[in-house]
């Protein structure tokens, strides 16, 4: 998957963030990240080539580029291919999404590569991911990914998509770090996603004024998770406290009474709880 | 970057906004002559199609083109989207991109 070229760059090749470029080469010296911020600016962001135009450069000599105040590094353009050009080592073709049309260029060192080029064609819609360079002056796509769009509706999916990521960093932009309202739906966007895990608490049940059994239920829920049941020492109490943001008083009633049920079961000492269903 | 072409998002409805630019749509297939489409747009009202359609039309085809007057389009590029497709989004998405999330796509 690496092959090709002989250096093989660890940060380089594990900052794709999911994507895996089938390239090992990253020529305009993007390797340095340190792993922190790595993982923020390799986020996917959809974009349409009018926002791409208006991006600026951000300060930094790594050429990245700024979207409504995101890094923008990864990018996902659907729109119809044009110009396409096919050399030696790398295609070059152009992506109308009738906002603009913007230059793309795909290395092809290997077989995957080209045959993935040569089933698109002029005039076909396609599916473009790549990390957006400027070079003097001028935005370029080095895609890593091209594919021919099967179904249609992805067409309006995608403008979807790009106008809700572009409200979303646009209200983040102006909040700065305080957390959205939790509209935030869970996992189809990998936008910088510094206030999400703040909302995970917006998946439980509101406290209920039932009182002790409420409680119960979401103790019990939230030791059930698959990501709880898998620890083998369990949740410790103070985490439930913290997790779930209810009184130690109510948390430590509710670890009673589920324990006498029957539910629950403590671990390595008498504050270490796990759930005795499978969830 | 080429961004002195763009094709606006239109449904029957924002064509009449238009008219006289480059425009792109979705119509359901109606009624198909030599040189014209009649075509029922995603908000629901009766669009023309103007141009050289291709031989094998589908149920459901975009096409980009100018917009010559507010009911119809004269096509340069048609793209069948094949029989099944969902009105109904892309309906909203022409809504969106005309309104508040215009700055994104002219």
């Amino acid at each position: 998957m690496y092959g090709g070229n002989n250096q093989f760059d660890g940060n380089a090749a594990f900052s794709g963030g999911g994507f895996m470029p089938s390239q090992a080469t990253q020529t305009v010296g993007d390797h340095s990240f340190s792993p922190a911020k790595n993982r923020d600016s390799q986020t996917l962001i959809p974009l349409t080539v009018k926002q791409i135009s208006e991006a600026f450069q951000s300060s930094d000599d790594k050429t990245n580029f700024l979207v409504d105040g995101v890094d923008v590094n990864n990018v996902k353009l659907v729109g119809i291919l044009c110009n396409k050009v096919e050399r030696v080592t790398d295609v070059s073709f152009g992506v109308d999404d009738g906002t603009g049309r913007l230059d793309c260029f795909r290395w092809v060192n290997e077989a995957v590569d080209t045959k993935e080029m040569e089933a698109v064609t002029n005039g076909m819609y396609v599916r473009v991911h790549g990390h957006l360079k400027g070079f003097h002056g001028k935005k370029q796509l080095m895609a890593y990914s091209v594919r021919p769009v099967d179904d249609y509706n992805e067409i309006a999916y995608h403008f979807a998509q790009v106008i809700y990521v572009h409200s979303y960093n646009s209200l983040r932009k102006q909040h700065d770090s305080s957390s959205m309202p939790s509209q935030v739906p869970s996992s189809a966007f990998n936008t910088p996603l510094k206030g999400y895990q703040a909302s995970a608490s917006n998946q439980f049940p509101g406290y209920s004024m039932d009182g002790i059994r409420g409680v119960d239920k979401m103790v019990l829920d939230y030791l059930q998770q698959p990501s709880c049941l898998a620890l083998e020492k369990g949740v410790h109490r103070n985490q439930l406290v913290q997790q779930l943001q209810l009184p130690s008083e109510k948390i430590s009633e509710a670890l009673d009474s589920l324990e006498s049920e029957g539910l629950i079961y403590t671990t390595i000492d008498e504050f270490h709880y796990k759930s005795t269903g499978n969830g | 970057m080429d961004m002195s072409n763009p094709a606006v998002f239109v449904n029957a409805e924002f064509l009449k906004e238009h008219v006289g630019r480059k425009v792109r749509t979705v119509v359901q297939v109606m009624q198909s002559d030599g040189d014209k489409v009649i075509g029922k747009s995603t908000d629901e009202k009766e669009l023309v199609v103007k141009g050289n359609p291709p031989n094998a039309l589908s149920t459901f085809v975009e096409v980009i083109g100018i917009a010559d007057t507010i009911q119809s389009i004269e096509a340069e590029i048609w793209t069948n989207f094949g029989d099944t497709f969902d009105v109904n989004s892309y309906d909203k998405v022409c809504r969106l991109a005309n309104g508040d999330s215009k700055h994104l796509f002219i």
